[in-house]
């Protein structure tokens, strides 16, 4: 959903002759920049730094839903803060991989990807950025999804096999296009 | 057939292919003319088709109806012209076509390729990497309403762009998920209300909130964030008219291909159309437009049918498929 209706920037900071480019520090700037504008509230917290060897404090901060492919390239943008290096690394959630600047990223490996969408034709990742309650999801019928077994003597006369399945009853929503960018970005050369 | 879920249905066919939404992914599918069943055929001529899990892409197998003819009756595979298996959230590219040589200095630009593009008019096609015309590189473009040959097809909604040379496209089979899009913007009139042409058909309605995003490679920076409702739309121009008053903005000019990397403009959709306070606030909600399904090729000799057949049709779920 927010891929196909979310607003989005290229990253054009990048020296992969791409467009969009790799991610940059200059592209982070510009999407915390645009938020801040737009006056979305930031989701976490500052982190307080601490006396202790390799660690910095953690700006608060939005949200960046990122895929896991982008990990490399995340190390090498000015100001990454590894979770690692977090001054309470207890804080981290555990999907987190980093901080750079104002934004944390939350990496997936179901993260968002347009396939063969660059202008030279290789793949683009959606890095969603989002402030407090950007979007929502909405749960219909009281609930937003159910898990589904029957058992074998239940799915057949003979019981020889059981089925599973799932179903959903929920509506993402995108609540204020104000506070959500999607940053599109390709892989470094 | 303990296990099996069947849903089937009835059409009039119109001569062009038929994309049926079927429920719990489909196993077989047995379709039938009724028009070529009720009556004498002179010579063979498909009546019924059938395909199952398994046979590749376009393909099935036809049986032929012809009642005075000695090739009556037959069962035949067909290597095309068949059924097609659709998941319209999955593959929406097509491969990779190295063919264009050329795109013209023309409004709207006309893109040469080798080959044949075997393209329809209103299809969407991805540019990438045209020598000369980067900033159409990555963005979508409906083609073929203008100009459409084996050898050509249009890029309809795009304003005149120096001429590009050498590039590559591929056909995007289907649209993004939900409903509804950004689109990416060709041009923006300077008017008392602007009208906004985009890509690709948009599918916009009348009173649709939306956002126009204006990087500054655009030029009108003045109309970037802005805000507006959706008061008119031209389906034959794929453009919306907006209560924005940019008569006196600075004129919208397309990036030329130097200034690529650049973000592209973009109309996006901000919220629904509510007129009155008894509406349905949710009549434009985000909605998933996703099915499974199957494709029925047309014609005389394919399942859809000839332009006024009546076709009925079957399909199921088999408990278990072993295609060894």
């Amino acid at each position: 959903m927010l891929a196909s209706t979310a607003s989005f920037i290229n990253a054009t900071g990048g020296t992969n002759g791409d467009n969009p480019t790799e991610l940059t520090r200059s592209d982070v700037d510009d999407v915390i920049r645009t938020l801040a504008d737009n006056n979305a509230y930031t989701i976490s917290a500052n982190i307080r730094g601490e006396d202790r060897f390799g660690t910095a404090p953690v700006r608060d901060a939005y949200f960046a839903l990122a895929s896991t492919k982008l990990i490399g390239d995340l190390e090498n943008v000015q100001g990454f803060i590894a979770k690692a290096q977090y001054p309470s690394p207890m804080e981290a959630l555990r999907e987190e991989w980093c901080s750079i600047s104002n934004l944390r990223f939350l990496v997936s490996s179901i993260g968002s990807v347009s396939v063969g969408a660059s202008n030279l034709g290789a793949d683009v990742y959606n890095v969603f950025n989002v402030g407090m309650e950007a979007f929502a999801v909405i749960e219909q019928d009281g609930y937003s999804s159910q898990f589904l077994y029957r058992p074998p003597i239940y799915d057949g006369p003979l019981a020889l096999n059981a089925s599973v399945g799932y179903k959903m009853a929920q509506v993402p929503r995108i609540t204020n296009d104000a506070w959500i960018i999607n940053l599109r970005t390709t892989l470094a050369a | 057939m303990d296990n099996t879920i069947i849903q089937q249905g009835r059409f009039t066919s119109t001569g062009e292919a038929v994309e049926l939404q079927i429920r719990s992914d489909v196993d077989w599918m047995r379709v039938i003319n009724y028009t070529i069943a009720d009556a004498d055929q002179t010579a063979a001529i498909g009546v019924e088709y059938y395909w199952q899990r398994g046979m590749a892409a376009d393909t099935g197998i036809s049986y032929l109806k012809s009642n005075a003819a000695a090739a009556a009756n037959l069962t035949n595979a067909m290597a095309s012209g068949g059924f097609t298996l659709l998941d319209t959230s999955d593959s929406p590219l097509g491969p990779i076509n190295a063919t264009i040589t050329a795109i013209s200095a023309a409004a709207p630009p006309v893109s040469t390729n080798t080959g044949v593009n075997a393209l329809s008019a209103g299809d969407v096609v991805r540019l990438t990497n045209v020598a000369g015309a980067q900033q159409l590189g990555g963005l979508d473009f409906t083609v073929g309403n203008a100009t459409l040959s084996d050898t050509t097809f249009s890029l309809d909604y795009m304003p005149l762009i120096v001429a590009g040379t050498t590039g590559s496209w591929r056909k995007v089979n289907f649209q993004p998920q939900f409903y509804p899009r950004h689109r990416a913007i060709s041009s923006i009139s300077a008017a008392q209300s602007a009208v906004v042409i985009m890509t690709v058909t948009h599918g916009f309605t009348v009173g649709q909130e939306v956002k126009l995003v204006v990087p500054a490679a655009y030029g009108m920076v003045q109309a970037d964030s802005l805000q507006g409702k959706i008061t008119a739309i031209n389906t034959a121009t794929n453009s919306i008219t907006l209560d924005i008053d940019s008569s006196a903005f600075t004129a919208f000019a397309f990036p030329v291909s130097a200034i690529v990397p650049f973000s592209p403009a973009l109309v996006v959709p901000v919220g629904q159309a509510v007129e009155g306070t008894t509406s349905n606030l949710l009549d434009d909600a985000t909605i998933n437009t996703s099915f499974l399904g199957m494709k029925l090729a047309a014609g005389t000799a394919s399942p859809a049918g000839a332009n006024a057949n009546v076709i009925y049709w079957v399909a199921g779920k088999s408990y278990s498929v072993s295609n060894a």
